[in-house]
């Protein structure tokens, strides 16, 4: 498989990873309307081309990474960890 | 070379096919005889020898028959790729007889000829040939429908492939196959002049180098060559063996190119290991796999004796065989050419040259079960037992287009190369694939192209290494590559004339045997997309996978449609470039298996093993019923180490468990346990577990065994992504710890004994957690909980002492009649109780008050993972409901899934769990149900499994035993 | 059709009858043999018109259904398919080939029930072989868990009328010699939901027989027409534009699978779908041994063999989003490795070539099928894995909704406004691996 760059690890086989999606934002659990909670749940973008989603590095530093990936080509242009948007 | 003067008679005194002389080039070791049998029959051969070229040696013409005309085969490229050349060797299909080397005692035979190879009933397909137009069989059998059961038995048994003959349930004794890893610098896909330049080059300029060789030795076409190309061959394969830094693979093929250069390479012909898969991520590629020689579309083309010019010449040069006595022989280039040097050399008499540079060409091969004759463009007509081609080669760019690239079709070298444009960074290609030239050409494109592949591979480690910032301080110096790129010499391909078909129809694909007709039929029907022509007439579909047909196809396409070759496109090609065994894909298969640090009690006591995920778990020790007896009257223990257990520490957890769980948490002491369920985003039950507090900001979070996982990553998925700034630190600690339930109204007084911890009800109350030791173990967390509905604790005892503290458990409880239990009378226990199992008693879309945990979701949280969908849910109410039912009869136990049916007859729920209770002497069950049909007291209707109705009845609550609960909290 | 004056399932408004389909038989197969005569192009060319009653957009088994049965049924018969391609091009001419309709739910099973039969009948109706080879579908079990789903489809499928039992070891390894069953492997053989009308069909010849069918009622077929675009005017379909030009229609079918959130965001509808790479191999062909379709959920593999010898394996869909069909390695190492579980005895059978398709995967593993928001929009897509089972019965169903504007019962659970309500199909309960 490709490979994901690891903001900690350096590049990686994606088998280490689990692929988290494409995840919006998630709305305000208290004023979102079924219509809009059912879009977060259900309809994500599924685009071809570049895409900004989650991976999971469970096979190694087990840190969140977001990652931009072109769905055409499986290129990777930027890897970050999520949480401190470290690269 | 204009056409000899064709002789129509042959001589009276020929050399016959055989054995020739020692040959300067020869791989054979005429000191080292073998013998293996070829259907029955004994042969001989020498060390070196591929089962071909012995065979062609004791002067066997017929290898095989075809696909769907059963027509005799003989050999044609007498290489791996050769089709009419694929044999059954002991207990193992498909062998190339072209490839595999003859060992003594090897068994041969031929695969699927009835009665035998030279007889073959089924060969009257042949007859029958002008009806078994492509796509016959979707035009007939039709009518009547029933009678294609029928047919379609008639056509497996013409399936034409060799046999699984191995013991059906061992696989094969004392073989192995095998994987490694790899991370070379870089990775050359053929070890012919050009790659072995590439390779030295390479490994000059400091990588790390995988040189990959399909045959058995390195040279490529140099090994039957001329004296010159032997010399340079000699020259090169000690500039291969003197550099250190190239790793040699013979008889291994680079088999695919995956996203960002991970390789597979298939070597063979290992000691002990059957075949080995070699997964490497190589920084570069160079693919340099040289030409494959391609046939010629004439009719008869298919007869033994017809072959191509590198057939011929391995045969002669590289094994001492002649190939046949007379010959005629069809060349447009230089090879064909020195064909014909080396059969006159080998006592061959040639009978005619056709040269296709002078618009000469045969028209067809005559002949039986051989070639006897060729009829000549120019109306002559020439006995012989020999007929070669060389018109012609095809570049293998397999692995290229699986890089992304996409060869053009360039119509003065008729053929198709690489479009370097399209070539990734990290994949470079040389040789014949190229372009064509002397050896010194070859070489000097090939070493330009290994310094390049070098500089790109130490350009890659140097932008990884400076990307990983745990790169340490004392870590080796990155390399500093060249920023220039390496100047690559041009090597141009040669003009060659386009030459595919002449002007009969013969055939294109002979693993298939479709030949031209069957194509431009296609074509006529429509079929006219080169796409649909390969899917309607199976061409290149075979064995060969297209390296021989494909522009044979395309040229035959092409005209037929009036399009160019260019516009026609190829077929995709996809991995594998050669095929490789299930076996070495399977590599030694590690499943992983996990045990708790009891296994070896258990298995010295009997227990029946239950496979549970990962685990192998005690399912019980002989009688679940007795075991469960033992629980409700006295006392039982249990192994449930593989419960899922996260350690949580910092001041946020409690924060943590608000937001996870459907309960509320921040009011939870120190000491105290609490039940939660876990649900997803869109309400639906994920998982459950206790949860207990064990200090100021320290907590054990338990969770179903086959949730671990998932909750673990679940818990850092929120941590990371949503909460960042929460402080927490969670380390997964299930098997850090052996865990144990001791359950029944004695299992105080067995404990009381091994524990420093005050059991009394008072101090150690129900819903509680204490630390203490526990048979001389320090650091036990023991919790006071009750999934069997006993008074029981469930106690983790770091995993090294495990064993230790069940057999003292074991020992100490031996006057009170302690029994262990299983996974069995847990379940039997919990669903007397009515305790729920996540993903039995729920599925993929049971929200939670579905699962009746009304008592646990508490909405008034302003927030937690489910919580809209759930309000939403309880507003509008639930569509199905879990309850629990008991069967009129007591002594009937409806099978788990048995359906519950409406008035109507419609499906209105289903038994999730049931059980015969020991206790009650009863059946029991939990099932799903429509809330209409829930309430206490309704009688339904549940289906058995033999097709029976039987009436249940909603019970009151879930638990059959005990509700009220009393006998847990004493 | 919406105002199109064709509301009734069987009004042939515009007096077309459906052609007769004949012309291949074991009698013609012969007159052509000793005539050498040219046979009749399987479809045909056409230019493309300024406008059509219905565009269907995808060439494969869905979208050619499609047209075929507006025709048989319906009398619609001004229908173009457009495939950007060639047709069965897509998921069509990628997938394993395997028709079943052992599913959980009701709705799942007596849908895909209707798709076989309709499978069982299609040959003499399109008067194309279509080799369905029914010899039956193995669903192993390994642990109780999985044991009891396949109790609970078998249960709901004998509800159902579909014939499907749960049977033990003994009888697996009557059916299937060469599996291992013996109870102390790695993943032991519980038992298997066995379901004797399953089986494999030659996929491609489904395509052209609908293909032959529709051409032959008057529906034009055009290869290597892509869709650009789709024109919405005032929440109604005006137009759909291609690379060969624009089509005026008042009725658009989304038909396409690896493309159908691309196709239907042209429309403005959002489609709850990720698109999923699902790979496929076959190895080279060995003498028939294997009678019966095998699959494993926990294994997450299956397989079966060929007329022509070749074991063809498929698994579940690559773990992560892609458009990309350029396969893996990963895939390839993992089916050999639980073939061999199964069957250790084919450890020297090689695997001979691997492919991928687009599979569009939707929450619940249940289609969408129906209207959208947007008049004249239709969809059938969100097949998942299972698109090619279910290829005849939404021809059928489909063609039926764009006729009556409204879908039939046989697809009401299956809707798009199924998820802005919350009310997903179960199927999501039984799928580790649904084939």
């Amino acid at each position: 498989m490709m490979l994901l760059p690891c903001p900690w690890c350096g590049p990686r086989n994606a088998t280490e990873f689990r692929y988290g999606g494409a995840t919006g934002a998630r709305p305000d659990p208290v004023s979102a309307t079924p219509q809009q909670w059912r879009e977060y749940l259900y309809t994500q973008t599924n685009p071809l081309g570049w895409s900004r989603e989650g991976w999971y590095h469970r096979a190694g530093c087990r840190r969140y990474i977001t990652v931009e990936r072109h769905t055409g080509t499986n290129e990777v242009r930027s890897a970050l960890d999520t949480a401190t948007e470290d690269g | 070379m204009s056409l000899t003067t064709p002789d129509p008679t042959p001589t009276t005194t020929r050399a016959r096919p055989g054995r020739l002389a020692p040959q300067p080039g020869e791989v054979i070791d005429r000191r080292r005889p073998v013998t293996f049998t070829w259907n029955g029959v004994t042969h001989r051969g020498f060390r070196g020898d591929t089962i071909a070229s012995a065979l062609a040696a004791s002067g066997e013409r017929v290898f095989s028959r075809s696909y769907k005309y059963h027509r005799p085969r003989g050999l044609l490229t007498a290489d791996f790729l050769d089709p009419g050349c694929s044999v059954q060797v002991g207990d193992e299909p498909n062998v190339r007889g072209g490839h595999r080397l003859v060992e003594d005692g090897m068994v041969v035979s031929s695969q699927n000829t009835w009665p035998s190879l030279k007889f073959d009933v089924k060969a009257v397909n042949g007859l029958a040939g002008r009806f078994l137009a492509p796509g016959f069989y979707y035009k007939t059998f039709i009518k009547p429908q029933r009678l294609w059961p029928l047919y379609e038995k008639v056509l497996r048994r013409f399936v034409h492939a060799g046999e699984i003959t191995a013991d059906v349930s061992g696989g094969v004794p004392g073989e192995t196959f095998d994987k490694r890893y790899a991370h070379p610098d870089v990775v050359v896909a053929g070890g012919g002049p050009a790659g072995m330049a590439a390779a030295v080059a390479a490994a000059l300029a400091g990588s790390r180098v995988m040189l990959v060789e399909e045959e058995h030795e390195l040279g490529g076409h140099l090994r039957w060559g001329d004296a010159d190309d032997r010399e340079a061959l000699r020259d090169l394969r000690a500039q291969v063996a003197a550099e250190p830094g190239i790793e040699v693979l013979t008889n291994s093929v680079v088999s695919g190119r995956f996203d960002d250069n991970w390789l597979s390479i298939v070597q063979r012909g290992l000691p002990q290991v059957f075949e080995r898969l070699i997964k490497a991520r190589a920084a570069t590629m160079i693919v340099a796999p040289g030409l494959i020689e391609r046939p010629y579309v004439f009719e008869g083309n298919d007869l033994p004796g017809v072959m191509l010019s590198t057939a011929v010449r391995r045969l002669i040069n590289l094994y001492a065989v002649r190939p046949g006595s007379r010959a005629v022989v069809l060349t447009a280039n230089p090879e064909g050419d020195a064909a014909v040097e080396d059969l006159r050399r080998a006592g061959v008499e040639i009978a005619a040259v056709v040269d296709a540079r002078a618009g000469d060409t045969v028209v067809r091969a005559t002949g039986r079960s051989e070639v006897t004759g060729v009829e000549l463009s120019t109306g002559a007509r020439i006995a012989c037992d020999l007929l070669v081609t060389a018109v012609g080669w095809t570049a293998p760019t397999s692995l290229l287009n699986m890089a992304g690239d996409r060869p053009v079709y360039r119509p003065q070298a008729a053929r198709f190369l690489p479009d370097p444009q399209r070539m990734p960074e990290n994949v470079l290609a040389t040789g014949g694939i190229v372009g064509d030239g002397t050896v010194t050409e070859l070489v000097a494109h090939a070493t330009a192209i290994g310094r390049e592949a070098a500089r790109r591979a130490a350009a890659r480690a140097r932008a990884i290494g400076e990307a990983v910032p745990t790169r340490g301080g004392d870590a080796p110096a990155l390399p500093n590559p060249d920023p220039t790129p390496v100047d690559v010499p041009v090597l141009a391909p040669a003009d060659h004339p386009e030459l595919f078909q002449g002007s009969t129809h013969g055939f294109v694909d002979f693993c298939e045997d479709v030949s031209s007709k069957d194509l431009v039929i296609a074509v006529k029907e429509g079929y006219d997309s080169i796409e649909l022509v390969k899917r309607y007439t199976t061409v290149t579909m075979g064995p060969t996978q297209g390296k021989l047909e494909t522009v044979n196809t395309v040229a035959i396409v092409a005209a037929a449609t009036g399009r160019t070759m260019a516009e026609t496109g190829t077929t995709t090609w996809r991995p594998m470039y050669a095929p490789v065994t299930l076996g070495a894909l399977a590599g030694r298969i590690h499943e992983p298996v996990r045990y708790s640090p009891m296994q070896s009690w258990h298995e010295r006591h009997g227990a029946t093993p239950l496979v549970a995920g990962q685990w192998i778990r005690p399912e019980h020790y002989g009688d679940p019923a007795a075991e469960v007896r033992a629980v409700r009257t006295g006392v039982g223990i249990i192994d449930v180490t593989p419960i899922g257990k996260l350690d949580l520490r910092g001041p946020d957890v409690a924060q943590l468990l608000n937001l996870l769980y459907v309960n509320k948490w921040s009011k939870l002491g120190i000491g105290r346990v609490r039940y939660g369920v876990m649900c997803a985003e869109d309400g639906v039950v994920m998982d459950d577990g206790v949860t207990g507090r064990l200090g100021e900001d320290h907590y054990l979070m338990s969770t179903t065994s086959s949730g671990a996982a998932t909750v673990w990553e679940w818990v850092e998925d929120w941590l990371q992504t949503a909460h960042p700034d929460w402080r927490v630190h969670v380390t997964p600690v299930t098997t850090a710890y052996a865990s144990i339930n001791v359950a029944g109204p004695r299992s105080r007084e067995l404990l009381a004994g091994l524990t420093n911890v005050d059991l009394s009800a008072d101090a150690f109350g129900y819903m509680q957690v204490r630390t203490g030791a526990v048979a001389g173990v320090d650091d036990c967390v023991l919790w006071r909980i009750g999934f069997t509905g006993e008074l029981s604790y469930e106690i983790h005892v770091p995993a090294s002492y495990g064993l230790h503290a069940w057999e003292r458990l074991m020992a100490h409880g031996a006057d009170l009649g302690v029994q262990p239990f299983g996974v069995e009378a847990q379940r039997i226990l919990r669903l007397e109780k009515g305790h729920f199992i996540v993903g039995q008693d729920t599925d993929g879309l049971t929200r939670a008050y579905s699962g009746a945990l009304d008592w646990a979701i508490k909405l008034d949280k302003d927030d937690f993972v489910g919580k809209p969908e759930l309000v939403w849910q309880q507003e509008q109410g639930v569509t199905t409901q879990l309850v629990a039912l008991q069967p009129d009869d007591r002594t009937t136990v409806p099978e788990e899934a048995s359906q519950i049916l409406a008035a109507d007859g419609r499906i209105a729920g289903r038994i999730t769990s049931s059980r015969m209770s020991p206790t009650l002497g009863r059946s029991i069950c939990l099932g799903q149900l429509e809330p209409a049909l829930a309430a206490p007291g309704t009688v339904v209707t549940v289906r058995l499994v033999d097709g029976r109705d039987i009436g249940a009845t909603v019970i009151e609550g879930l638990a059959h035993v005990d509700p009220e609960g009393a006998r847990q909290r004493v | 059709m919406n105002g199109n004056g064709h509301r009734s399932a069987n009004g042939n408004g515009n007096g077309h009858r459906p052609a007769k389909l004949r012309g291949y038989s074991a009698w013609s197969l012969v007159q052509h043999g000793l005539s050498r005569g040219d046979w009749p192009r399987t479809w045909h060319d056409h230019d493309m018109r300024d406008s059509y009653d219905v565009v269907i957009i995808g060439g494969g088994v869905h979208g050619l259904a499609t047209a075929y049965y507006l025709a048989r049924d319906h009398g619609i018969t001004n229908v173009a398919v457009l495939e950007k391609a060639y047709i069965g091009s897509g998921g069509s001419g990628r997938n394993t080939a395997i028709l079943r309709s052992n599913y959980l739910t009701p709705e799942g099973v007596r849908f895909y029930d209707r798709s076989v039969k309709l499978y069982e009948n299609l040959a003499a109706d399109l008067n194309f072989n279509v080799m369905f080879s029914q010899r039956g579908h193995l669903t192993l079990a390994h642990n109780d868990a999985s044991l009891r789903t396949m109790r609970w489809r078998s249960e709901v499928n004998k509800h159902e009328g579909v014939d499907s039992d749960v049977i033990g070891p003994d009888e697996v390894k009557g059916l299937v010699p060469y599996l291992d069953t013996s109870p102390d492997t790695r993943y032991p053989i519980l038992g298997a939901l066995y379901h004797p009308p399953g089986g494999i069909v030659r996929h491609d010849a489904v395509v052209w027989g609908y293909a032959r069918g529709a051409d032959a009622n008057g529906a034009h077929i055009h290869q290597l027409t892509e869709v650009t675009d789709i024109d919405v005017e005032h929440g109604r379909v005006t137009g759909v534009r291609t690379n060969r030009g624009r089509i005026a229609t008042k009725a658009v079918v989304n038909c396409t699978a690896g493309w159908a959130s691309l196709i239907s965001d042209m429309a403005g509808v959002s489609m709850p779908v990720q698109t999923f790479p699902l790979q496929a191999a076959v190895t080279e062909p060995v003498r028939p041994f294997l009678d019966t379709v095998v699959v494993s959920g926990t294994l997450h593999v299956y397989v079966s063999q060929t007329d022509r010898g070749e074991l063809v394996f498929g698994a579940s869909v690559d773990p992560f989003a892609s458009y990309s069909i350029r396969g893996s390695l990963e895939f390839t190492e993992g089916v050999a490795g639980h073939v061999l579980e199964l069957m250790p005895a084919l450890s020297k059978m090689r695997l001979l070539r691997q492919w991928a398709g687009l599979c569009d995967m939707t929450p619940d593993y249940s289609p969408i099928m129906g209207p959208t928001p947007v008049e004249g929009f239709y969809v059938d897509v969100g097949w998942g894995t299972y698109g090619f089972k279910a290829g005849p019965v939404s021809g059928e169903a489909m063609a039926a909704t764009v006729a009556d504007g409204a879908p039939p019962e046989i697809i009401s659970s299956f809707g798009l406004d199924r998820f802005a309500d919350g009310r997903l199909v179960g199927e999501k309960g039984a799928a580790a691996v649904g084939h």
